[in-house]
């Protein structure tokens, strides 16, 4: 055990160096990006930053009302002409602005898009499509096991640990989003997708 | 990429389970701030007019998505990211760790480099090689117990496999494995479910030609698979006077990875490697380097806050040089280790863990007439052990304090106890000051305590029994900070406090010399860098370092051959690089390094260029050309090291 003076001592030091590098780190910093020219820009997070510039979510939430003409639900999955068109968000409430943006006044045939937000996917959801990601209170597996067998178009998203078993899966190719179809696992949810959507896919997976 | 929701917090989520995941997971923890970056730059069209096959075209990540960590770990922590990896176009580990601002590489011959951080590069004459960095891929050291050196000629993994690096200046703290005493270098492959399909990795070139082929797919419902197989030729270059140096290098290696999710709770993973390279001699037969390695592990994520987990590996390597007598030496390592990660009370969290590794080595000694190199035992197996314990406690919503303590039990030293203290403040989500004391050691290894160099018949140099490790107390104080919405930048400072550093001394009767722990003496200096997106094409970043050593010899001690067979390095380097999305399809990136001259021996300073030029043909192929060095026709990194001359190559990349 070193005497207590020298532990004093060795705080101090660095305490100095911590003040040091306060006063030291404007200058250092600015002589690196000299060539920046929005660096005057502050800081300062905004309180509440809006998420609506991500193109990586538009181009998702995007796709995620372009997929349903390509896909089939079965008959009975509309009772009347009206009823609107339910695509769900398990998990990612950012994610579900940019999707309420996207289908703003669109619709599938007579059905107008609904978006909704669910903390917990259950097998009673009522959806069509469900995108599921950072789902706090279940797994991705949980969350597909929940809406298995059930007309429901499950589309994942791989920057989600596990990503597994979902009928569509958005991947990241090259700075490019495209997606990964499951036939095996559309033909447990009494899905099926026509076959411009599965050539457009980056890979189709047969029933296994 | 998602866009992390403003809550201060945002790593909450990222339980002990993952924090568990891998040694190097400290700087995984948060990016918040750098993702957020990332949110801020892409700009939304009227995707809604889009047919499905275009919204297939819009390119989505920018090359502001540079993941600089901005991480909570408090230490001086430089990340290079895969995208970084591919823009660069560096196909082998020494050339992607030129990306890291706070390491010096030196290439010494085709196969062959010095790496190193904070000085201490080593000198041939002294027989002294950089020996203070622990390297790990995918959690396996492979730094050779033996010299506690590295030879990166035996380590290669596919860059598009490489999901990310991390480098680490400065003692990395209680949880890194022995030899984190300079520096610590984390290589952290893709989970293979990120390899899917096929890829061929073609390149033609002056210095260079490899080709690489990979497969990955998935095995059953919850496992995916990757296996590769890759060969590279890199011609001989010229030595340090300008004649060819007949030592063109061959490396042929295949592995693979298999990831499985056998529980919503484990992830187990298993990969193996195996290569044989061979490099050539003037004049006979050629030197081979052959390694195998195998290694699994377990995690398994107890509650949101706890997790376990239990790795293996063996490693086997041989390396051998039938032109010396048939010199060379087989190593083999196994390695056990267990790590817990829980968390006590809202404000710890608390990480302990056990390793043990046993290893084995059989040294056919090198005996010649001019100059013999013998091992007494060249036989032996040796046993190291360490624990260690880490607990961070967050002081309050601003300021953690880290503390951690390593015990490690070395063959011929016994226990070395090396203690660590961190402190971070966050006093806003866009800065960060942290501050580290520690200790850290370089332990004794058969070659400097059981080598018996003969010159002739003559005993000449003889290790030492009673030789003692090598310390560091290490004073760090870092910031690191988000300037704009588009920059980030780090500064690093560091004061090291070095004792019993190796030397040679005489022996009572002169001769043989013996290595000795007669050095001691400080350095300090600077690393800084920096990454500023001008706009959503274009992105700029920096490095900088610089560096001072004031060494001298212990009283007693016979000077030998001076300070410099300490370390021949640069008191200054660094690098600007620009990377730009010319088009959707087109991509520049551009690297301008300079090294200060090498002190003594003495070697020139160089300033040297890095280009290439990507061009993405369609969804399945991508063309590129690169060059590199190309200021000059050749330049010296180390002192007799070959000439390194002006490179270029054409690359191409096909999925399938």
């Amino acid at each position: 055990m070193p005497p207590r003076s020298r532990r004093t001592r060795v705080r101090a030091r660095i305490a100095g160096l911590l003040a040091r590098l306060g006063v030291r780190t404007p200058s250092c910093l600015f002589a690196l990006l000299l060539a920046c020219a929005s660096c005057e820009a502050s800081p300062q997070p905004a309180p509440h930053p809006q998420p609506a510039v991500s193109l990586e979510y538009a181009v998702k939430a995007t796709y995620l009302y372009k997929l349903a003409p390509f896909v089939n639900w079965p008959p009975a999955t509309f009772e009347s002409p009206q009823q609107p068109f339910r695509i769900c968000v398990a998990g990612d409430a950012s994610f579900d602005a940019y999707l309420q943006q996207a289908v703003a006044g669109r619709s599938l045939g007579t059905h107008p898009f609904e978006v909704h937000r669910l903390e917990t996917l259950t097998p009673d959801s009522q959806c069509q499509i469900v995108f599921i990601s950072r789902l706090a209170s279940q797994t991705v597996q949980e969350a597909l096991e929940a809406v298995d067998g059930k007309p429901v178009l499950t589309v994942v998203d791989s920057t989600e640990p596990h990503a597994d078993g979902g009928i569509v899966k958005f991947v990241i190719d090259r700075g490019r989003v495209r997606f990964v179809i499951d036939t095996g696992a559309a033909a447990r949810n009494h899905i099926t997708i026509s076959s411009k959507l599965l050539n457009l896919a980056l890979a189709v997976r047969e029933a296994s | 990429m998602r866009c992390p929701q403003p809550t201060p917090q945002g790593s909450v989520r990222t339980s002990a389970g993952k924090r568990v995941l891998a040694r190097g997971a400290v700087t995984m923890t948060l990016l918040a701030l750098s993702t957020r970056a990332m949110c801020l730059v892409a700009q939304p069209t009227d995707l809604g007019s889009l047919t499905l096959e275009d919204l297939g075209k819009v390119v989505v990540s920018s090359v502001t998505k540079n993941p600089e960590p901005l991480s909570k770990a408090p230490a001086a922590v430089y990340v290079i990211s895969h995208d970084d990896i591919m823009r660069s176009g560096a196909r082998n580990l020494p050339d992607i760790l030129r990306l890291a601002p706070n390491l010096e590489v030196f290439q010494t011959s085709p196969g062959n480099y010095h790496i190193t951080a904070r000085g201490f590069s080593g000198n041939n004459v002294a027989q002294n090689f950089p020996n203070k960095l622990l390297v790990m891929i995918d959690g396996r050291s492979v730094y050779s117990p033996i010299f506690s050196g590295m030879y990166w000629d035996d380590q290669f993994v596919l860059p598009e496999n490489i999901q990310r690096i991390e480098v680490i200046s400065g003692p990395g703290g209680a949880l890194w494995g022995a030899n984190a005493v300079n520096g610590v270098i984390n290589i952290i492959t893709r989970n293979s479910a990120e390899s899917d399909g096929g890829l061929l990795a073609v390149r033609v070139g002056n210095l260079e030609s490899s080709a690489a082929v990979q497969y990955g797919g998935k095995l059953g419902k919850h496992a995916h698979y990757r296996v590769y197989a890759r060969h590279v030729r890199r011609h001989e270059l010229d030595d340090a006077n300008g004649r060819p140096a007949r030592n063109g290098w061959n490396s042929p290696q295949v592995g693979f990875r298999v990831d499985v999710q056998s529980s919503p709770d484990d992830t187990v993973m298993v990969q193996g490697d195996l290569h044989d390279g061979r490099t050539d001699q003037p004049g006979g037969s050629d030197a081979r380097n052959t390694e195998a390695d195998v290694l699994a592990r377990w995690q398994h994520t107890i509650s949101d806050t706890s997790g376990l987990q239990l790795q293996a590996y063996y490693d086997h390597v041989h390396r051998r040089d039938s032109n010396d007598g048939g010199s060379g030496f087989a190593l083999d390592t196994l390695d056990l280790e267990l790590q817990h990660s829980l968390a006590v009370g809202d404000r710890q969290q608390l990480l302990w863990g056990l390793g043990d590794r046993i290893y084995r080595y059989d040294i056919t000694p090198r005996i010649a007439e001019a100059s013999s190199l013998l091992w007494d035992p060249a036989r032996n197996t040796q046993n190291l052990a360490n624990a260690f314990v880490q607990d961070q406690v967050a002081i309050n919503d601003e300021t953690e304090l880290t503390l951690g303590l390593k015990a490690e039990d070395d063959p011929y030293s016994g226990v070395s106890l090396m203690p660590n203290l961190r402190l971070s403040w966050q006093p806003g989500r866009s800065t960060m000051l942290w501050a580290a004391a520690s200790r850290a050691v370089r332990t004794p290894t058969p070659f400097d305590e059981d080598v018996i160099e003969k010159l002739g018949t003559a005993v000449f140099l003889t290790g030492n029994p009673s030789f003692k490790r090598e310390k560091l107390t290490a004073y760090e104080a870092g910031w690191r900070g988000q300037v704009a919405t588009r920059a980030t930048v780090s500064v690093s400072l560091y004061y090291n406090v070095y004792d019993d550093l190796r030397t040679i001394e005489l022996s009572p009767t002169g001769l043989p010399l013996i290595w000795g722990n007669g050095m001691e003496g400080r350095t300090y200096g600077v690393e800084a860098w920096g990454s500023s997106a001008i706009s959503d094409w274009w992105q700029l970043g920096a490095g900088f370092d610089a560096q001072r050593q004031h060494l001298g010899f212990k009283p007693g001690a016979s000077g030998l051959l001076g300070v410099a067979q300490a370390g021949d390095d640069p008191q200054y380097q660094g690098f600007i690089r620009s990377m730009m999305n010319l088009s959707d399809s087109w991509t520049l990136y551009a690297d301008l390094r300079g090294i200060d001259a090498l002190p003594d021996p003495k070697v020139p300073g160089y300033v040297e260029l890095d280009l290439r030029l990507g061009w993405l043909v369609n969804d399945k192929l991508e063309l590129s050309l690169s060059g590199s060095n190309l200021l000059h026709a050749w330049h010296q990194e180390y002192p007799d090291g070959n000439r390194i001359s002006r490179g270029v190559w054409l690359d191409a990349r096909l999925n399938f």
